[in-house]
C-alpha cells in the first residue's frame, strides 16, 4: 500500500509561505503529475515528501504512516532530481548500486539487482562508463535505473525531462509510461509542461502560489477547468477570455460584453444574471463562417498543419483566436464572421476567478 | 582584378606575421631578463652553498665556486655535531640540521593536517548550515589579516606565564606551552584554518546540494554522505589547500622565533642561528640550508599546480 496523503501542508521560509496548506491523497499505484508556475511550490512539496524538507506543519501520510519524523531514508521513496544527480566520481554501476551498498546488501546480490535495473532501462553496456561519458538521455536512464534498483513504492520525480531536447523528452514521455505501468509503483511527477502532464497522469494537480487550484483527470481538467488559472494554464493556444456581464433573457442567458454579444446555453443559472464575469472559449470551439452577425477583422494566420490559428480582431482588446481547418482562404485584413459553441463557453468570477457554470 | 587583391591581402598577412614576431620577442626578451633578475637570488644560494669559507665573500665575487665543496653540506647532514673533521673552530654551535628538519616536518605536517581535517567540517557547516550567518564567510579571512606581530607577544605571555601560572594555581601542575611542539602546532593550525576554511569553502560550494540529498534518499546518513560523495569530490580541492597550509608553515618564522628554541627549533629558526663567534655568519652552511628548504617548497609548488588545475575543474562536471 503506498498511497500518499497530505493533510494541511504548509511550508514557510521565514515570511514567505511557498506551500499554503494543500490536501490531496496520491492513490496506490496512481501516476500523479503536480503541474504549476514556476515558484509556485512544487519542489517545496515534493520535497516535504521525501523529507529533505520539514513541513513547518501539517501531515504527511505514506502507506498508513504518518513519516512526519522519518529520515528522508527511511520513507521508502525513489527520487529522480531536475538535474539527475548521479554521483560524477562514480561509474554508472557503482552510482546504481549506491543504495544497495548503503543498506549493506550482499555483493553478489547487488551484482544481480543492478544488472537487472540496467536491462529494464536498455542500459547494460554504460556499466563501466563515468556519468559524464555518458549522453543526455543516458543519464536520464541512469538515474531512472538508480532509482528502480532499489523497488520504492513511491517514485518522485521532480522535472526529469527538463534537461533533455524536445525529441527525446517526447520519446521518454512514452517510456516513463510504460515504466509505470511495469512496476506497478506510485509516482509523483512535477513538471510545469501542460503537455508532459496532460499526456502522461492519470491524475494532475494543478497548483498556483502554494495552493491547489484543482485537481483532477487530464479531460476533467482541460474540460472543465475550476478557475481562471487552470484554464489559461492548459491547452495552446491559450484560451480565449472575454470581460463583459451575464444578462437573462427570458428563458435564454446573454453574455455581453463592450463589443460583442453572444448567447448562452439555458444551463446557466439565472441568479447568475448581472454578474461581472470572464467567458473563457479555447480556439477549436470558435467557429468561423462567412456570414453572421458577429463580424472581425483577420490579423494573422498560423498554420500548424493538422489546422491553422486564425487571430482575429472584432473590438475587444485583444484579438482572439479560432482553430480552422488547415485549407482556410483566410488571410491578413479578411472580414470573417465567428461564433462560440454555447455548451463550451467557461464562466469565471471576474474578480475570484472562480468557475460559475 | 581578383589577383591584385589576393596579392595585397597576402602582403598585409605577412606584415602582420611579422609584427606579430617581433611582438614576440620583444615580449620574450622582457620575461627572461626579469626571470633572471627573480632568479639571481636563488641560482647565489646554491652556488654559495657550494663554496668553501674563503670564497663566500671574495671581492670581486666568485660567480660559481672556483673549488666547488661538498663540506656545507657534510657539516649540515651530519650526524655526530662533535666530528671534529668538520666542526669551526670556537664554535660550540650545532650545524647539523636533522633535529630542525624533524621538528619542522613534523610540526608542519600535523598542524597542517589538524587544520585541514578541521577547516574541512567547518566550511561544510558554513556552506551547507550557514553557520555563522550570512557574513561568516567573508569575516574568517578578516581575522587572518591581523599581522602575525601583533598577536606573537601577547601569544609568548599565555604560552610562557599565563597558562604555566593558571595550571600550577588551579591544577597543581606547571603546564607550559612555550618552547613546546604543541604550543607551535596548536599556534599554526589556528592561524591556518581561516585559510583552510576559505578555500574548501570554494571547493565545498561546488558541490551540488542535490547530489547529497540523493544520497540521502537511498538511506545514507550525514555522515556517509560526507565521506562517500563530498569528500572524494573535493579530494583534490583538499590536497591543494594542505600543500598550500604546508608551505606557509613551512616557511613561518616570526611565530616559531618568538615561542621556541632551544627544545623546538624549526628549520627557518635554525637558519636565522648560523654564525660563529670567530667567522660571524656562515654563509656556507646557511645558503646550503636554505636550499634544502627550498628544495620540497618548489616540489610542492609543482604538486599544487597539477591539483589547482584539478582540484577548481571539477564544476564543469555537472550537465
Ligand atoms: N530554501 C529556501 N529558502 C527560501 N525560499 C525558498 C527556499 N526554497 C524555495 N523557496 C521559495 O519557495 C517558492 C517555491 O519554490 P519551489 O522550488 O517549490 O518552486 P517550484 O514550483 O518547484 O518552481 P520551479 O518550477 O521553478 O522549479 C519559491 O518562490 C522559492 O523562491
Ligand atoms: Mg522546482
Amino acid at each position: 500500500m503506498a498511497r500518499i496523503v497530505l493533510r494541511d501542508l504548509v511550508k514557510t521560509f521565514g515570511a514567505y509561505t511557498a506551500v499554503d496548506g494543500i490536501n490531496f491523497e496520491v492513490k496506490d499505484g496512481e501516476f500523479l503529475i503536480m503541474v504549476g508556475p514556476s515558484g509556485c511550490g512544487k519542489t517545496t512539496t515534493l520535497n516535504m515528501i521525501s523529507g529533505l524538507e520539514t513541513p513547518t506543519s501539517g501531515e504527511i501520510v505514506i502507506g498508513n504512516a504518518v513519516v512526519n519524523d522519518l529520515e528522508p531514508g527511511e520513507r521508502g521513496l525513489g527520487m529522480v532530481f531536475q538535474d539527475l544527480a548521479l554521483f560524477p566520481h562514480m561509474s554508472v554501476f557503482e552510482n546504481i548500486a549506491f543504495g544497495l551498498r548503503v543498506k549493506r546488501v550482499p555483493e553478489d546480490e547487488i551484482r544481480r539487482r543492478v544488472v537487472a535495473a540496467a536491462e529494464a532501462v536498455h542500459i547494460k553496456p554504460l556499466l563501466d562508463k563515468l556519468p559524464r561519458q555518458c549522453s543526455g538521455g543516458e543519464s536520464q536512464r541512469v538515474a531512472l535505473a538508480r532509482t528502480i534498483v532499489t523497488n520504492p513504492s513511491v517514485f518522485l520525480m521532480d522535472e526529469p525531462l527538463s534537461s533533455l531536447d524536445a525529441k527525446l523528452r517526447v520519446d521518454m514521455r512514452t517510456e516513463l509510461k510504460g515504466l509505470h505501468r511495469r512496476l506497478g509503483a506510485t509516482f509523483v511527477y512535477v513538471t510545469h509542461d501542460q503537455a508532459e502532464a496532460m499526456t502522461m497522469a492519470d491524475r494532475i494537480v494543478v497548483m498556483n502560489r502554494g495552493r491547489v487550484e484543482q485537481l483532477g483527470t487530464p479531460l476533467e481538467i482541460y474540460g472543465r477547468p475550476a478557475s481562471l488559472f487552470v484554464a489559461g494554464f492548459f491547452g495552446t493556444p491559450t484560451m480565449n477570455f472575454i470581460e463583459g456581464t451575464i444578462e437573462a433573457e427570458g428563458a435564454g442567458r446573454l453574455f455581453r460584453s463592450r463589443a460583442i454579444a453572444h448567447p448562452l446555453p439555458a444551463s446557466v443559472p439565472a441568479a447568475l444574471a448581472g454578474r461581472s464575469v470572464v467567458l473563457g472559449v479555447r480556439a477549436e470551439h470558435v467557429f468561423v463562417e462567412k456570414e453572421g452577425e458577429r463580424r472581425g477583422e483577420v490579423r494573422l494566420t498560423e498554420p500548424l498543419g493538422d489546422a491553422t490559428l486564425v487571430f482575429f480582431d472584432c473590438g475587444l482588446p485583444t484579438p482572439l483566436v479560432a482553430k480552422a481547418p488547415p485549407n482556410t482562404p483566410l488571410a491578413p485584413g479578411h472580414a470573417l464572421a465567428f461564433r462560440f459553441a454555447p455548451e463550451h463557453c467557461h464562466l469565471f468570477d471576474a474578480v475570484a476567478g472562480t468557475r460559475l457554470n | 582584378m581578383k589577383a591584385v587583391a589576393t596579392l595585397t591581402a597576402e602582403a598585409a598577412r605577412a606584415r602582420r606575421l611579422r609584427r606579430e614576431r617581433r611582438r614576440g620577442i620583444i615580449r620574450h626578451a622582457v620575461l627572461l631578463v626579469w626571470t633572471a633578475v627573480v632568479l639571481f637570488p636563488i641560482f647565489w644560494m646554491i652556488s654559495t652553498s657550494f663554496k668553501d669559507a674563503g670564497e663566500w665573500v671574495t671581492w670581486p665575487p666568485h660567480w660559481l665556486p672556483h673549488s666547488p665543496t661538498l663540506h656545507n653540506y657534510a657539516q649540515i647532514f651530519a650526524f655526530s655535531e662533535m666530528d671534529p673533521s668538520l666542526s669551526r673552530q670556537a664554535t660550540e654551535q650545532a650545524f647539523s640540521i636533522w633535529k630542525g628538519l624533524g621538528d619542522a616536518a613534523f610540526i608542519c605536517t600535523t598542524s597542517s593536517l589538524l587544520a585541514l581535517l578541521l577547516g574541512t567540517f567547518l566550511a561544510y557547516a558554513i556552506s551547507r548550515f550557514n553557520v555563522g550567518g550570512r557574513y561568516f564567510r567573508h569575516l574568517i579571512l578578516m581575522i587572518r589579516m591581523v599581522p602575525p606581530i601583533v598577536v606573537a607577544i601577547a601569544i609568548l605571555m599565555y604560552y610562557a606565564i599565563m597558562i604555566p601560572y593558571a595550571t600550577s594555581s588551579l591544577l597543581g601542575v606547571q603546564i607550559s606551552l612555550f618552547d613546546t611542539y604543541t604550543g607551535l602546532i596548536l599556534l599554526y593550525t589556528v592561524t591556518t584554518l581561516p585559510f583552510v576554511i576559505w578555500m574548501m569553502l570554494s571547493f565545498i560550494d561546488e558541490v551540488p546540494y542535490t547530489l547529497e540529498h540523493a544520497a540521502r534518499l537511498m538511506g545514507a546518513g550525514r555522515l556517509t554522505v560526507l565521506r562517500r560523495v563530498v569528500i572524494p569530490l573535493v579530494a583534490s580541492g583538499m590536497v591543494v589547500t594542505f600543500l598550500f597550509v604546508f608551505i606557509l608553515n613551512w616557511a613561518e618564522f616570526l611565530l616559531a622565533l618568538t615561542l621556541t628554541h632551544p627544545e623546538v627549533t624549526t628549520l627557518t629558526v635554525l637558519l636565522n642561528k648560523f654564525q660563529s663567534a670567530s667567522e660571524g655568519r656562515l654563509y656556507g652552511p646557511q645558503a646550503a640550508i636554505g636550499t634544502v628548504i627550498t628544495l620540497p617548497v618548489v616540489i610542492l609548488g609543482i604538486l599544487i599546480q597539477k591539483h589547482l588545475v584539478k582540484g577548481f575543474s571539477f564544476g564543469t562536471i555537472r550537465k
